[in-house]
């Protein structure tokens, strides 16, 4: 029965599915074009794909990638697991209070951590490496992070509240008369623990590894950083230089960016069909606490191992921004009467004609984009949404489908897509096909987010509106839009938070005028100095903070979990 | 049945805070081996703490906690004995069955737990699921049952190693009531068959007079009054335990005078009507012109459509018919005398009309007296 | 396509008997038929509740006569109006039919207070406000919530949310009411307050109301008229009294309340619609006088339905027409006890006063009562 549902619902499947297949469409065709030594003409073939194996420079980045993100997957899974579990089942002391300052890394951009953590242990100018030359005689440096390690490194640690949330969701759902029922039956502590507790979180822990190996293969901004300028390329970091480098071949940038995304949508196709499902969480209607375990003297060092974290996470590359950025030039140590705030001046004050351009135009377009962008995908989101629950019928599952496929591929390789799509249309080099880049990468987490507050809302409340006189648009407008306002707005902050700090996407479909603020800060440290860097990092960062504060007042800590 | 007189659980003055509220204040009760006692209250009355003192899922502020002889927590003593070393069973309201593993490997884990070879596993496992019937259901996934079935494999996983006691916290009430009466008389039946001895939790009074050998109704923490189910319903020791257990009428008067056992009982009626003057058990250590509450079941009431020939009676009344349900089974009538309303059952296929007066009256010795 | 003016007002062209009619209902889902050929009718201003276990239809039934569902045959009509009739290609929306509806899970919109749910209908409908807030206090004060008005419905309990979805259901002044299993989530005292209450208001507003629930102690205490489904059809339609001591069947006999049921054949029938019956169980036999459905004859294969309490259970033999048997069971439930005594490989369902001493063990003879013991329909 067609009705003015099924036709709207219709229209917004075909615009959804042009927005995200068109750019992998063209992916796919273009990686089979493979360009002839003049640089002019192509010819269809595989070559571009047995590069990954013939080339040695993109052989050894694809290697790199397989390290890099199973390096950085086992450092968050560690890290993410043990803080979830001190926060959600032991007495560890002001454990509540330490939670919010876990999932800051997950706020920031790894691109600037990675930039402060150049700062911090360089083995030239890096402040640790130096105070470890002035204050303990070590000879040459303590510790480099300028190579592969240094990548897993900040990778790790930045991407270790994603696995946080999925396990403290988990351990905190969990039914506790479940492992109350094995204390009876005779299991010890430990004996529950592990034929238990850690089973039925194991999905969790699963899903958190798998979001981050796919994540890390997808990051751009700390190989580029930390790897490439020292040898180690990555799939990112060549598809990078494909694409607007030297070395240009948009054929050769698709395949690569078509191998990398075959690789992270099966991963993502995994988590979401057999691992998601398989989460037992088991809500009881008794309101209950979970088991919590005492830990005796041992909760202190429970408490030390947390803000550990939190000072290598979060407060060592902070305080390093700012130290770094209060110097004209950095070399590698604090030089108090050095310290002023120029370099602000000049990347902030945009009418003073020492100011730079890259950084200036960062900070207004990235507004610009960020408040579009969330915007329209909110938007987006809620009219998605709203058919995926409230309609029944096969556009509703398509909808769905192509929601979830976006998540599939990093933001370099979906970018590559629109830009060999895009190419030849007007939107090319303006804010527009960035825009489009952002939202059509992004705009499912949006989705999610007001997804599960629907899911939440019975249909009666929607039925009794109907049976109650209203019709179908006074009920959208009058019980459910209200009804999802908090989802709306965490979704919106969220969005905003994303596309502020967003570099892999930017990077490649940027041009002189359209930067963005990650992008001015790339410009920085290509082509000015570490301070001039760190200050345009630090500006950033602050911004994201104060989001960030309003995000917590407007979502709950269930907001994240997608 | 014959059943020896073992003290099983002994529960010593136990005591225990939530902060500055008293929980559980100092509940003392015996339980003889095999015997099924029901802790039964509303919620919030201490019933569900105490039961996890005995489990030791919850330490207690005073008392102490015997089972089989050996002290398994005694706080003023230091002595303090985990969960798993009680050798307890313990079915749970949500059933906590492991959604995890198989039916077979949730029955078989205190076993495993107990270092038990592979034979004897696989052999009391089959016989634990086949006394709960669900003996083709081994290898099924714990997801995949329906809630009945969850319960009888948590009741399974308890019993398979034979425990010197069960405990049962209101297990049945995430059922339906149907399923839930089925379940009822399945448990005791199973509980009898196997001889354990069984604390069982429950709000549920109907639940309780089925299923017990003896019942102990607590209140705020304050055990009101222990005793087998026909004692309970028969001779309630107060108001509160009356009326939650079944339906009681609780009628307060005066008492006038003690004769022949019984008492002489005023129910001043308002309304421009003399007091009633009725005689029923009860109130033996009260005073002349002591307030007292008459309570009296609404079965125990006949009802009259025409005045009774003969003899006055004793406790004989007339009343007016204010309301009628149609239960099906019976019509349950609320009677109005003078300013009181009783509760009464008359056989359903009577025709009672609005306003209708009956005469109510009653066995002296099917009412009682209470002093509180 | 629609009926009615556009004021929302409609005219009631029908007899008072037949207010709401459904003729011929059918919906499949898939290849299941949810309501097979349903037809009935409510007088207005009655109580009707359509009784079953989960799946047999009656859900289905009520989404229907609300416009929530479509259905493939049939004809629903009320107050002379047709809502849906799919061989004469009617079907009027939901918001157009002026229906109050109670649902399972209350559903009171939580972002507004208690009077603004209230209101809701009447803002639609664009009364105003004066005359709003006149007829939203009256009807909170009819349910009991007159205090309440302004409080967030979040911070209702259960029974006050229901009282709530039941004030926005009714101030609309609704030609028809529907029930969908309302009362299920909420503990048994309070349900069974909440019955009587639901039926007092509903008696009071005088609004035709069709209640949907599985509990038969519920429809019992709440209606005047029920049906009784089973698989998408109707098995029986009566009062609760006829309902309950008439069963026409074996299903009916034993969905509503406790029945005793054994297979039997008709020996004798008087024109009077009485007879006897003979039953057998292991070995025992009986032939008991009993009533008679129409068209009963000798020789018509029966089931002999009798209900607990109409079974006296007595330590005397009390004679030829008693049934000798042995208690193997005496559960004490307070008010009764229930028994269950073996005659032959058959055991009867014996309801006995607490004080007659019943026990496991004890040799009894049961009595029927002629008047109460029923032949129905296998």
């Amino acid at each position: 029965m067609l009705t003015q549902e099924s036709i709207a619902t219709i229209i917004v499947s075909v615009i959804v599915a042009a927005a995200v297949l068109l750019p992998l469409f063209a992916l796919v065709v273009s990686s089979f074009q493979v360009m002839d030594a003049s640089g002019f003409s192509t010819t269809w073939g595989f070559e571009n794909y047995t590069a990954l194996f013939n080339d040695r420079v993109i052989h050894k980045a694809f290697i790199n990638t397989l390290l890099i993100s199973s390096g950085s997957t086992i450092l968050a899974t560690f890290l993410g697991v043990s803080l979830a579990w001190i926060n959600a089942r032991t007495n560890c002391p002001w454990r509540d209070r330490l939670e919010p300052y876990n999932l800051i890394p997950f706020f920031l951009s790894p691109f600037v951590g990675a930039i402060a953590w150049h700062n911090l242990a360089s083995p030239r100018i890096g402040l640790l490496n130096s105070w470890a030359r002035d204050y303990l005689g070590v000879p040459g440096y303590l510790i480099n992070v300028d190579n592969i390690y240094g990548v897993i490194w900040v990778t790790g640690i930045f991407f270790t509240p994603l696995v946080y949330l999925f396990v403290v969701g988990s351990l905190r759902r969990m039914d506790p008369s479940l492992e109350d029922s094995a204390r009876t039956t005779g299991a010890g502590l430990l004996r529950t623990t592990m034929t238990v507790t850690l089973p039925l979180v194991a999905p969790a822990i699963l899903s958190g590894a798998i979001i981050v190996f796919v994540t890390s293969a997808g990051e751009f901004g700390v190989p580029f950083k930390l790897g490439a300028p020292y040898g180690w390329q990555t799939l990112t970091t060549q598809i990078f230089s494909k694409a607007v480098g030297d070395d240009a071949n948009y054929y050769l940038g698709s395949a690569m960016s078509m191998s990398l995304g075959i690789i992270t949508a099966f991963f993502i196709w995994v988590q979401q069909r057999y691992i998601a499902p398989r989460s037992f969480t088991t809500v009881t209607g008794k309101g209950f606490r979970p088991n919590v375990i005492e830990l005796g003297r041992w909760k202190w060092f429970a408490f030390g191992y947390n803000i550990s974290f939190i000072v290598f996470a979060v407060v060592l590359p902070i305080l390093s921004l700012i130290i770094v950025s209060l110097h004209p030039v950095w070399q590698g140590r604090i030089i108090p009467s050095a310290m002023s705030l120029n370099n602000y001046v000049k990347t902030l004050f945009f009418w003073r004609p020492d100011s730079i351009q890259a950084a200036t135009n960062g900070i207004y377009n990235s507004f610009i984009l960020a408040f579009l962008g969330a915007t329209i995908a909110m938007i987006l989101s809620l009219v998605v949404s709203h058919m995926i629950h409230r309609t029944k019928g096969f556009g509703a599952r398509v909808l769905d489908f192509l929601c979830v496929v976006p998540i599939g591929f990093p933001g370099i390789v979906l970018a590559m897509g629109v830009l060999v799509t895009y190419i030849k249309t007007p939107i090319y080099a303006t804010l527009w096909i960035i825009l489009l880049g952002y939202i059509t990468r992004f705009f499912p987490y949006g989705q999610r987010n007001i997804s599960s507050v629907m899911l939440a809302i019975s249909e009666e409340l929607d039925q009794s509106s109907r049976m109650a006189g209203a019709s179908w648009f006074t009920t959208l407008r009058r019980i459910t839009i209200p009804l999802l306002k908090p989802g709306i707005f965490a979704g919106w902050v969220l969005l905003f938070i994303i596309f502020l700090r967003e570099l892999s996407i930017s990077i490649i479909l940027y041009t002189s005028g359209t930067e963005t603020l990650s992008v001015g800060v790339y410009y920085l440290s290509n082509y000015e100095n570490e301070a001039l860097t760190a200050a345009l990092s630090m500006t950033q960062t602050v911004i994201l903070l104060v989001c960030i504060l309003i995000f917590r007042r407007v979502a709950g800590r269930e907001a994240l979990t997608a | 049945m014959s059943r020896s007189t073992n003290v099983m659980v002994e529960i010593e003055h136990l005591s225990k805070h939530f902060g500055a509220e008293l929980a559980v204040n100092d509940v003392s009760l015996s339980v003889t081996e095999g015997e099924f006692v029901t802790l039964l209250g509303p919620s919030g009355c201490g019933k569900t703490t105490t039961l996890r003192c005995i489990a030791g899922l919850e330490r207690f502020d005073a008392g102490e906690i015997r089972i089989g002889g050996d002290t398994v927590a005694a706080p003023a003593r230091g002595i303090f004995l985990a969960p798993e070393d009680r050798n307890i069973g313990m079915v749970f309201q949500s059933y906590a069955v492991w959604p995890h593993m198989t039916v077979f490997d949730n029955v078989a884990y205190g076993l495993r737990v107990r270092r038990a070879s592979g034979a004897i596993v696989r052999e009391r496992t089959t016989r634990a699921l086949e006394m709960v019937g669900l003996g083709h259901l081994a290898d099924r996934y714990a997801t995949k049952l329906s809630g009945g079935q969850r319960q009888r494999v948590a009741l399974a996983r308890a019993i398979v190693y034979e425990p010197r006691v069960i405990l049962f916290d209101e297990p049945l009430s995430n059922l339906d009531a149907k399923l839930r009466e089925q379940m009822r008389i399945e448990l005791v039946r199973l509980q009898h068959e196997v001889g354990i001895t069984s604390i069982y939790v429950t709000h549920d009074q109907a639940e309780a007079l089925v299923m017990s050998d003896r019942v102990v109704v607590m209140d705020k923490g304050v055990i009101q009054q222990i005793g087998d189910p026909q004692t309970i319903y028969a001779h309630p020791a107060n108001t509160f335990v009356a009326n939650f257990i079944g339906v009681a009428n609780l009628i307060p008067g005066v008492l006038l005078g003690r004769s022949g056992g019984f008492c002489e009982f005023e129910v001043p009626l308002g309304e421009g009507r003399a007091p009633l003057r009725l005689r029923a058990l009860g109130a033996e250590d009260a005073r002349e012109r002591q307030p007292l509450t008459l309570s009296l079941r609404p079965e125990d009431i006949k009802v009259h459509l025409k005045k009774p020939n003969g003899d006055a009676g004793d406790n004989l009344f007339e009343g007016e018919v204010i309301e009628t349900v149609y239960l099906g089974s019976m019509l349950d009538c609320r009677v109005k005398v003078g300013q009181h309303e009783f509760s009464v059952q008359i056989d359903h296929y009577e025709q009672i009309d609005p306003h209708q007066k009956v005469y109510l009256s009653f066995e002296p010795d099917h009412g009682l007296c209470l002093t509180a | 396509m629609i009926a009615g003016n556009s004021a929302g007002v409609m005219a009631d062209t029908s007899a008072d008997d037949r207010y709401v009619e459904v003729q011929g209902l059918v919906k499949l889902f898939g290849t299941d038929r949810a309501v097979d050929d349903v037809s009935f009718s409510v007088p207005k201003g009655r109580f009707l509740t359509l009784l079953g276990p989960s799946g047999c239809g009656k859900t289905t039934t009520l989404m229907s006569i609300a416009g929530l569902h479509s259905v493939d045959a049939g004809r629903i009509s009320v107050g002379g109006t047709v809502y849906t009739a799919p061989a004469e290609g009617q079907f009027m929306p939901p918001e157009r039919r002026d229906i109050g509806m109670v649902f399972q899970s209350y559903a009171i919109w939580p972002h507004m207070t208690v009077a603004q749910n209230v209101a809701y209908p009447l803002e639609i409908r664009k009364i105003d406000r004066a005359e709003i807030d006149q007829r939203v206090h009256e009807v909170l004060h009819l349910v009991g919530l007159g205090t309440m008005a302004d409080k967030l419905a979040t911070q209702l309990s259960g029974g006050q949310q229901q009282r709530a979805a039941l004030a926005r259901a009714i101030v609309s002044r609704p030609r028809l009411l529907l029930f969908d299993e309302p009362l299920s989530n909420l503990d048994l005292k309070l349900r069974e307050q909440m019955r009587l209450e639901l039926k007092r208001i509903q008696h009071e507003v005088g609004i035709t109301s069709i209640y949907v629930t599985h509990d038969q102690a519920e429809a019992l205490v709440m209606s005047d008229e029920i049906i009784v489904m089973s698989k998408g059809r109707i098995q029986q339609k009566g009062g609760p009294r006829e309902i309950y001591a008439q069963p026409v069947n074996a299903y009916v006999s034993n969905f509503i309340g406790v029945a005793n049921l054994l297979k039997g054949r008709v020996v004798t029938a008087t024109s009077a619609g009485r007879g006897e019956v003979e039953i057998a169980a292991g070995g025992r036999t009986a032939r008991l006088p009993c009533l008679l459905r129409a068209g009963m004859t000798p020789g018509t294969e029966v089931v002999l339905s009798v209900r607990p309490e109409n079974v006296a259970a007595s330590r005397q033999n009390g004679g030829s027409a008693c049934l000798e048997g042995e208690v193997i069971e005496a559960i004490f439930l307070g008010n009764s006890v229930d028994c269950r005594v073996r005659w032959g490989d058959f055991e009867w369902k014996v309801t006995a006063h607490p004080r007659a001493g019943l026990k496991a063990g004890q040799k009894v003879y049961l009595r029927l009562d002629p008047e109460h013991t029923l032949a129905v329909h296998p």
